[in-house]
């Protein structure tokens, strides 16, 4: 027998906690899930500094906690750590199947499941992740306690990462497809003054190298064509995301991006079914984007809800 | 802690992983504080650990405590899984946000057959 709730919300980011607190004080019966604990991407990010109501730094798992805390002072189920066993996310009611030995439903299922660290997809890449490759630095920093390590990309994480990681390491070097960083000014201005962080502009990883542990990485000067391969204690990578849909596969289309569209209001074109947060197809993704989109998406649902619930 | 995952100290590695792996296969976890996918993994590794109890035995280690073992072994992660059996290191480590349940089951079936 399914246990019923009057919507499920998959992913306990700021899009989904967000959508949860609005949704719980709305009376919805509200369950949230989540393969991790709460808080998305913003609970392995070391500082927030651009979240509105914080005028000093907070740390993201600080954040993340906050909002699970709040979401579930007003109602709202959420469980941690449960895996997504079976589902079916396109009829009236919806089911979703958990730890293959329980099942919920709703009428309304808001999917938030965000995006994941992209991989290179460079050769080495899987064999040496968690050999010397990583890709969290608040979990894996203190392992490069007085190390040489190289950092892949030139975002925001990329460079506030790095920042985070001068703590640790002796020297961290940034290696970057462009000639500039893509991170916000501050930040970036920050690391190139770090008498700890060099950084190798223009250049691209072709291949992680080492016996059992990882000990160098291959790069390539994308303008000069130049290869080389520089000795490294170990490599963080932050290129970007990717989105996580392999719940919505077959459900809804995808964009070429492998993104989902929405309305405005957040709905797909399955009734019921509505995505929030960085797994929509949108120019910007940001902490205060995804939680703009929760709100909407549980505000849809509530006039959802009341009218075929 | 959970009754069917034992925390050891460094000192313990040989006997607690390495010879009790050739009684039956051993996973050792290694974990981080700060660590949300250390946070995340915990209750799946306690609930698998249960469901093997009697036929696998589930191993925690602190990194931070543990730095000589953790860098001989090559651990550069958390968490990272590695699975031991008769003795030796075997399969392939689990590491990182990702690691499911249903995989770290089918891993330790994959042991016992």
């Amino acid at each position: 027998m399914a246990e019923r709730y009057d919507v499920v919300i998959v992913g306990a980011g700021p899009a989904g906690l967000a959508a949860a607190i609005y949704a719980s004080r709305a009376r919805l019966k509200t369950l949230v899930l989540d393969e991790s604990v709460p808080g998305g991407q913003m609970k392995t990010t070391h500082k927030v500094s651009n979240y509105p109501g914080f005028p000093e730094d907070v740390k993201g798992a600080d954040l993340a906690k906050a909002f699970a805390m709040q979401a579930e002072r007003f109602g709202a189920r959420i469980r941690r750590a449960v895996e997504i066993t079976g589902h079916d996310l396109s009829g009236k009611t919806k089911w979703l199947e958990l730890d293959e030995e329980e099942k919920v439903e709703a009428p309304a299922v808001i999917v938030a499941t965000g995006a994941k660290p992209r991989e290179l997809g460079v050769p080495g890449e899987s064999r040496f992740r968690g050999r010397g490759i990583s890709y969290c630095a608040t979990c894996d920093g203190a392992y490069f306690d007085g190390k040489e390590i190289h950092v892949i990309g030139g975002g925001n994480s990329a460079v506030e990462e790095s920042l985070f990681l001068t703590q640790f390491a002796r020297k961290v070097t940034i290696v970057h497809q462009f000639d500039h960083f893509q991170a916000e000014p501050v930040s970036a201005r920050e690391a190139l003054e770090s008498p700890k962080i060099e950084v190798i502009w223009d250049s691209e990883p072709r291949a992680f190298l080492g016996e059992n542990q990882l000990e160098r990485v291959r790069i390539e000067n994308v303008k000069t064509k130049e290869v080389r391969e520089l000795a490294t204690d170990g490599v963080f990578v932050f290129v970007g995301y990717a989105p996580r849909t392999d719940l919505l596969k077959g459900v809804v289309p995808f964009n070429s991006w492998g993104y989902v569209e929405t309305g405005e209001d957040m709905s797909t074109g399955v009734p019921g079914l509505y995505v929030a947060g960085d797994i929509r197809s949108k120019r910007f993704r940001q902490i205060t984007t995804a939680v703009a989109d929760g709100t909407i998406a549980a505000l849809a649902v509530q006039k959802y809800v009341k009218e075929h619930g | 802690m959970s009754e069917h995952v034992k925390e050891i100290g460094e000192p313990e590695y040989e006997t607690e992983v390495v010879a009790a792996s050739r009684q039956q296969p051993v996973v050792l976890d290694f974990y981080s504080t700060d660590c949300p996918p250390c946070e995340a993994l915990a209750p799946k590794f306690e609930s698998v650990a249960e469901l093997f109890a009697g036929r696998a035995r589930f191993v925690k280690i602190f990194r931070q405590g543990s730095r000589e073992l953790a860098s001989r072994l090559g651990v550069t992660g958390s968490p990272t899984l590695v699975f031991f059996k008769d003795g030796k290191e075997v399969g392939e480590r689990m590491s990182g946000e990702e690691i499911k349940k249903t995989a770290l089951k089918a891993q330790v079936e994959a042991l016992l057959s």
